[in-house]
């Protein structure tokens, strides 16, 4: 992966407050839901980045965003260093055509009334220019096969095809464009465990094939951690934590992180008895409310006074800067600490862990 | 043994077909222990599920043979108003999506008070006091006022509490717990399944917990049966089956989750579709997708074939388990 370079994509300061307002004739705002509340991040070429956190944080506002589906109350999202979210008419059209979304719902996000070969190819009626009319039959049919599908399939309906299947129409709407940049929202979340592998392994060679990044979103750990060269975990609204795969998963440093990773079923019955949980109390405040200071602390067992007083900023937490280490990455807590909840593998147990020697290969 | 299911086969007539949707299971589980039923959707996990409890639709559901003994009676042989007294009162359902198994026009307090007044003949008074004590007892904050209130004003942990809690009312002997937490956000997925383990240690109750989620089964249950295709393709206590499965499917699935503690290269992934089960393939149902197959599997259904090692009981549905245990 590249990091001298400029990045692909760069989002700052970014913003999206839905007003609550009360009153029928005269609106007055009397609050707001601060579904994102303040985002900073990049993506390199050829990179994934993984956004993790649990409903209401936020992570499908910023999909939204990214591929201009909503409107940001404020910050930039820069792409190819210009700032797409000022642009409009043909200047936005041509910068969309480079970012295209996968969506989590392969039953709802498919019109289930038009063919899988207009639904790939209606792209095409946008952007013309990507391919002339006679040769868009085939430019689909190309696609199907892609993305393993039969491309005689191209006059079928949705509803002929499993949900498996289904994603895979939705990758190839997704790629109809030949995008730099794939957002893809909780992509495998509606598919059954043997299904989503197979998903999983299309979405990493299409990156190697078509040289794409990706925007992966979801909220299942043990998947972001899989398919992410960096991760960036948010709760209610903001990134509390973000750095390489290991530094997150193997050295993390801010609690709820911390909570989270621990908080994860491990697929290994030997784990439960030597396996430290932190069960955090209650649930995430509401994004109308949000607390002051650290937006975690309500839920923080290492809440102190200060944290209710000073926001944390999201940057290499003191006491690791003089260090260079996995545990040096950015985490907005003020006291932050190293702390290993994912058991380190033990050598040898049992076969799946092995990743020589795998069946059926 | 609290509940055994022996050869169970249900089915259902749809327009293409009679789609077979358990096709010979058997299970057991005894009181205080905690049997995992692992599958993908349309592996029949649920329909046996409903099956047990009573709450099959019929039609289009049909039972054409089995039998399910609770407590050694068998209760496909009860009249309905029999089967009712069991329900509720001996064992008790969790449901995936507590939003819709909830009466949404009714208060929380007046849906688990119901179950003082119907089964036990409460006063009214009295069985609103029980629902206080239950709210309480499921560790719902602040009872005595949020008793009052509605299910849409509880977030998805708090509702699936409620759901315990009423599941939970009349000391059942038997929970089946039919994808408690896969509505939930991680955080409270641990959450709700430490008071549900709980709460089975005080009662020492037997749980059902059916799930696809192979992290949620090493966690908590005993013993696992996994099915496919509506039967039982390997059962075996739950150390067992992660150490070494006997079965290519089990093998298959767990060899296809990515892992939290290590970065994984290419997943491997079980190639095809669980079959549309109005057309089950012949033999061994799992031969299509399978890597191991052989002339043998296409046309033989394997049986239930005992593989115990230990001092456990073990099975697996594969004509070929010695080559899959010892792979």
């Amino acid at each position: 992966m590249p990091e001298t370079t400029e990045p692909l994509l760069e989002v700052r300061g970014l913003v999206k407050h839905y007003p609550l307002t009360s009153g029928i004739l005269l609106k007055k705002q009397v609050g707001a839901v601060k579904a994102v509340d303040g985002v900073d991040f990049e993506l390199a070429r050829g990179e994934t980045l993984g956004i993790v956190g649990e409903s209401g944080c936020g992570k499908s506002t910023v999909a939204k965003m990214l591929v201009n589906l909503e409107r940001p109350t404020a910050g930039e999202i820069r792409y190819r260093g210009e700032d797409i979210t000022r642009l409009s008419g043909r200047a936005l059209k041509s910068v969309r055509r480079n970012i295209q979304m996968v969506f989590q719902d392969p039953y709802t996000s498919l019109n289930p009334r038009m063919t899988v070969g207009d639904i790939i190819g209606e792209a095409y009626d946008i952007h013309p220019e990507v391919a002339p009319k006679g040769d868009r039959r085939g430019r689909v049919q190309d696609l199907l096969d892609v993305v393993g599908l039969n491309p005689e399939y191209i006059n079928r309906y949705p509803h002929q095809f499993s949900g498996g299947q289904r994603q895979r129409i939705g990758i190839a709407r997704g790629l109809a464009l030949r995008p730099e940049i794939i957002v893809a929202d909780e992509p495998v979340s509606a598919l059954d465990v043997s299904v989503q592998a197979q998903v999983i392994n299309l979405l990493a060679r299409l990156q190697s094939e078509f040289d794409l990044s990706y925007i992966f979103i979801a909220h299942d750990l043990s998947i972001v951690r899989h398919i992410s060269d960096r991760v960036g975990v948010m709760y209610l609204g903001r990134i509390v934590e973000t750095g390489r795969d290991a530094e997150i998963y193997d050295h993390p440093t801010h609690p709820y992180t911390q909570a989270l990773l621990s908080a994860v079923p491990v697929p290994d019955p030997q784990a439960r008895e030597h396996r430290e949980r932190i069960i955090l109390a209650g649930d995430v405040p509401s994004p109308t409310n949000i607390p002051s200071g650290c937006r975690f602390r309500t839920r923080c067992w290492k809440a102190r006074e200060r944290c209710a007083l000073e926001v944390p900023a999201l940057a290499v937490p003191a006491e690791f800067r003089s260090v260079s280490g996995p545990a040096a990455h950015d985490s907005a807590c003020h006291f932050a600490e190293e702390k290993q909840v994912v058991p380190p593998e033990e050598p040898g147990e049992g076969p799946h862990r092995s990743s020589g020697d795998r069946f059926g290969k | 043994m609290l509940l055994e299911v022996r050869d169970l086969h249900v089915e259902f007539h749809t327009r293409d077909g009679v789609a077979k949707a358990v096709n010979g299971v058997s299970y057991g589980v005894d009181a205080g222990e905690t049997l995992a039923v692992l599958g993908e959707s349309g592996s029949g996990k649920s329909v046996t599920a409903q099956t047990v409890m009573g709450i099959l639709d019929v039609p289009p559901g049909r039972i054409t043979a089995g039998e399910i003994l609770f407590e050694g009676r068998d209760l496909l042989k009860l009249k309905e108003e029999e089967r009712r007294k069991v329900r509720g009162a001996e064992m008790a359902m969790i449901f995936q999506d507590a939003l819709s198994a909830l009466n949404p026009v009714l208060t929380v307090g007046a849906q688990l008070a119901e179950m003082f007044t119907v089964h036990r003949g409460m006063s009214r008074k009295d069985a609103h006091a029980k629902a206080v004590e239950l709210m309480d007892r499921v560790r719902i904050p602040a009872a005595r006022e949020r008793v009052r209130q509605y299910p849409h004003q509880f977030s998805g942990g708090m509702r699936q509490r409620i759901m315990i809690a009423m599941a939970m009312a009349l000391e059942p002997k038997l929970i089946i717990a039919d994808e408690p937490t896969t509505a939930l956000d991680v955080t409270v997925q641990a959450q709700v399944m430490d008071l549900l383990a709980e709460l089975q240690r005080e009662l020492r109750m037997g749980l059902i917990l059916i799930t696809h989620d192979l992290g949620v089964v090493a966690d908590v249950a005993d013993k696992i049966a996994v099915m496919y295709a509506g039967r039982i393709v390997e059962a075996a206590p739950v150390h067992d089956i992660y150490k070494a499965p006997a079965h290519p499917y089990t093998r298959g699935l767990l060899e296809s989750i990515p892992r939290l503690d290590q970065k994984g290269q290419e997943l491997y992934a079980i190639k095809g579709l669980p079959p549309n089960l109005t057309r089950i393939p012949p033999g061994c149902a799992f031969h299509p997708r399978c890597p191991m197959a052989q002339d043998v599997c296409r046309t033989d259904v394997p049986p239930l074939y005992d593989v115990t090692e230990s001092d456990a009981e073990r099975g697996s549905a594969c004509h070929f388990w010695r080559e899959c245990l010892h792979a």
